[in-house]
């Protein structure tokens, strides 16, 4: 008999088998992809899309679509960094941290209480902010990059904990970032297996309407998961200005989809009440590991996308082909009713 | 059983609009008492069930529990004093634990923030260990049987303090097996003091599980009796309000089995099997006869004429149509040999919504009615209207959307589809299901009447045993995948047939 758990395991399982397969047969074509070096450079990679990644999954958990988290990160990042710089501070990343998570915790709920309060999906509200944002980044603080740093964030693309020193890539190491993402991790994680309302979220997801019938405020949980959302995000904008060394107002500006499509890749469901920390990180990584090996094949630039595109609809058949019973028949009234809600 | 009163409802009314819903009804419910509610639709239960757990304010009249009364019920205070409603759908969580579908309904109220996984456990483990300790505790509830998720239902309700259950219709999804385990169930929960109103249309299973029957027609109360002292004939009266004279069976020439030479037979079916559905199926079909084949959910039947219409592919098995030996390798090649199917799930798969009735109609012909693949509207216009006239369906036109249709006009324009259609064999997968009384007996006339008039061969698959028994000429009783026994019309009685569908599972 199958338990959340053990689904849940058995989708992360599938993707942890395919991030090491995948990894043995670059190494095989080319065995300097095998190093430390190339891990903590794909971590270092992958951190801000894990961390966003994190703050939809709460939202995709209870059956909601968001598509802004993208431009609510450029938007809390780069308010940040303007307030910051007018005020001349010139500390660390801390400050930087909380200020932009607050800003991005705030965007999500404003966008909570309109959907919640209209009564509308997520999804088409999103939309809307998701092109507000960044037009509030070009059109009211600046249209311009900026590469303008506080003392206390020049050089933090290579603040390592661990530094290696590689033949291919030179210096490199496991970046300081990689705690801040631990510690969200385990945040969310406890968030969501031992709040009532992070199972509400589940509950929510898994069937609405017995949801409201046994007592949850349904729009109260919808609006915590979005605020909880633009805080990863504006902490997320934040580490990637920085390993960028400069802030742009058009920040991840097209990347909303491969965040959400690394999310369900981690179990997942866009319909809701499904979804895990450890699957989301997994998703991301695999996305970053398939596009490096990529690189590492030597497959052309022009052709990484098809190739990509050509793995995630084979990943996706075959989870599906996984799932589905073994015979066919046509659904019948009473118990295909259940089912089917 | 002492009889100290849990519940009781005096004189209550409810009208909606010009409706009225209840007109002044009286009862009260023992504690540890079982009592089955049945009435038609539109007779009030689904008021009632709504008033008792305070989805709807009585109009007027008084709620007594355990003597303190109320003159409306909150769904607060419904559930406080231990009122709980067991709907069709179970109201769970499919991708919650079993364990956490029976906790968190509890800790929601008792306005905790965070979850005690060790604690959800263990009181979940205890209060199923009250009904069946054989489910797990960390299944997923999707992955659970209705009756297993039913169960789940029970449990929650019973953590939550359920001093009175309300089961609406509890046994639709229910093999006969399935439905003895909440037999069980309701009467474990009887020797624990909790009362359970049993709200159904099966009025043999009422007969059987429950203590005292109430019966409601037109918004009141027109029997309240010991089940005992009831027999169903009279239940079925009370319910409908007459007698529902069962269908003409005069004038009727059937042609004897056995007399008849092997062409003569419209169908003939040949060690039919499909494991593990069924097995061995050997039966024949003449012109212008109602075989009924009747069983317990789950017996074969539905698989054995799913593959006669082709969507299921048997094993091995002859299949022979006016004598010739055919294929069945899809839905095309059935409707090629003159099948005709009517599903089961009239809703999902007999109708289509937002279409009207001429066009539900010629939906099978439509290709007749076109011409250079443009259809003609007024071809299939007057088609809609020939066939609302010839099968008395109750529609205000044929261009009115089919959804505006009571469930027994809807069923008359999917029979009139095939019937366009022109098929020489049409199968009726449970016709009434869901259907009032009155247009099921409409329905059954318009069975009898294809078969003498138009002479079609008709199949009737029913666990409906008084339908069966009327309306068919023979019937095959299905067991596990297998005909075990054969009557003609009038040779068996329904209570007899009853006994016999559930003797055999009942023993294993």
């Amino acid at each position: 008999m199958k338990s959340t758990r053990t689904f849940q395991m058995s989708q992360e399982f599938v993707v942890a088998i395919l991030l090491v397969s995948i990894c043995a047969i670059v190494g095989i074509f080319s065995p300097s992809f095998i190093s430390f070096a190339t891990l903590f450079e794909m971590i270092r990679g992958s951190l801000a899309f894990a961390i966003m990644g994190l703050g939809v999954l709460p939202v995709l958990i209870a059956g909601e679509v968001d598509l802004s988290f993208c431009s609510v990160a450029a938007f809390s990042a780069f308010a940040t960094h303007h307030i910051l710089l007018r005020l001349g501070y010139q500390g660390g990343i801390g400050v930087y941290l909380i200020l932009s998570g607050l800003i991005g915790s705030l965007s999500g709920l404003i966008m909570g209480v309109i959907a919640t309060r209209f009564k509308l999906p997520v999804f088409p509200v999103s939309l809307g902010f998701w092109m507000f944002w960044y037009g509030i980044n070009l059109f009211v603080i600046s249209p311009v990059i900026n590469f303008t740093l506080p003392q206390g964030l020049v050089g933090y693309y290579s603040r390592y904990i661990v530094t290696v020193r590689d033949p291919v890539i030179g210096i490199s190491g496991l970046h300081e970032a990689t705690i801040y993402l631990l510690v969200l991790a385990f945040l969310m994680w406890m968030f969501l297996k031992y709040t009532m309302t992070g199972r509400g979220l589940y509950a929510v997801g898994g069937n609405r309407e017995v949801a409201l019938r046994i007592g949850y405020d349904v729009g109260r949980i919808i609006r915590i998961a979005l605020t909880l959302n633009g805080a990863f995000a504006g902490i997320a904008g934040v580490i990637q200005g920085s390993f960028y060394r400069y802030f742009s107002p058009t920040l991840f500006r097209g990347q909303e989809l491969s965040v959400l499509t690394a999310v369900v890749i981690g179990g997942a469901s866009l319909k809701g009440g499904k979804g895990s920390v450890l699957g989301t990180i997994l998703g991301v990584f695999f996305i970053q590991v398939v596009t490096r090996s990529l690189v590492y094949l030597g497959v052309k630039g022009e052709y990484q996308q098809f190739v990509l595109g050509l793995m995630l609809i084979m990943f996706f058949v075959a989870s599906s082909v996984k799932g589905k019973p073994r015979t066919k028949l046509i659904t019948k009234s009473g118990s295909g009713a259940q089912s089917g809600r | 059983m002492q009889s100290v009163e849990f519940l009781r409802v005096e004189n209550i009314h409810k009208r909606f609009g010009g409706v009225i819903a209840l007109n002044g009804v009286s009862f009260e419910v023992n504690k540890g008492e079982i009592v089955g509610l049945v009435g038609e639709n539109g007779s009030g239960k689904s008021t009632m069930i709504k008033i008792l757990s305070g989805v709807h304010e009585p109009d007027k009249g008084n709620i007594y529990i355990e003597g303190r009364l109320y003159k409306r019920l909150t769904p607060i205070e419904s559930i406080k004093e231990g009122i709980h409603v067991i709907y069709q759908d179970f109201s769970l969580f499919p991708n919650l634990t079993v364990a956490e579908n029976i906790a968190l309904p509890v800790f929601i109220h008792e306005g905790r923030k965070f979850v005690d996984w060790r604690e959800a456990y263990k009181v979940a483990e205890e209060t199923l260990y009250r009904i069946n300790p054989n489910i797990h505790l960390n299944a997923e509830v999707g992955t659970l049987s209705a009756s297993e998720r039913q169960m789940v239902a029970i449990a929650a309700a019973l953590f939550h303090g359920a001093r009175f259950i309300i089961m609406d219709e509890p046994t639709t999804a229910l093999t006969r097996r399935e439905v003895e385990a909440l037999f069980q169930i309701i009467r474990q929960l009887k020797g624990q003091g909790v009362s359970v109103l049993f709200v159904s249309h099966k009025l043999q299973e009422v007969k059987e599980i429950a203590d005292r029957v109430i019966i409601f027609r037109d918004g009141r109360k027109v029997l309240d009796q010991v089940v005992g002292e009831v027999d169903i004939r009279t239940m079925e009266i009370h319910m409908t309000g007459r007698e529902i004279s069962t269908s003409e069976k005069d004038g009727r020439s059937i042609q004897k089995l056995g007399e008849a030479s092997a062409e003569s037979f419209l169908l003939r079916v040949r060690s039919l099997t499909l494991l593990p559905h069924f097995q061995d199926i050997s039966f024949d079909l003449s012109y212008g006869e109602v075989l009924g084949i009747t069983g317990l959910v789950g017996a074969g039947q539905r698989e054995l004429v799913l593959t006669l219409f082709g969507v299921l592919k048997p094993q091995g098995g002859q299949i022979f149509i006016e004598g010739r030996k055919v294929q069945l390798r899809d839905v095309q090649d059935a409707l090629r040999v003159g099948m005709g199917y009517l599903p089961e799930d009239r809703v999902n798969e007999g109708i289509f919504v937002g279409q009207s009735v001429a066009n539900n109609v010629a939906v099978t012909v439509i290709t007749r009615l076109s011409r250079l693949g443009i259809i003609k509207s007024s071809k299939v216009q007057s088609l809609g209207e020939k066939y609302i006239r010839e099968l008395n369906i109750k529609t205000p036109s044929a261009r009115s959307p089919i959804e505006t249709l009571s469930g027994g006009n809807q069923q008359r324009v999917v029979i009139a589809k095939w019937i366009a259609y022109g098929p020489k064999i049409l199968i009726l997968n449970g016709p009434t299901v869901g259907i009032d009384v009155a247009s099921k007996a409409e329905i059954h006339r318009l069975i009898r009447r294809l078969a003498s008039e138009n002479k079609l061969g008709i199949i009737l698959i029913s666990d409906d045993i008084p339908e069966v028994l009327s309306v068919c000429d023979r019937v095959l009783l299905m067991k596990k995948g297998r005909v075990v026994a054969e009557y003609e019309h009038g040779e068996i009685s329904e209570e007899a047939l009853y006994l016999k569908m559930i003797e055999e599972v009942s023993g294993v």
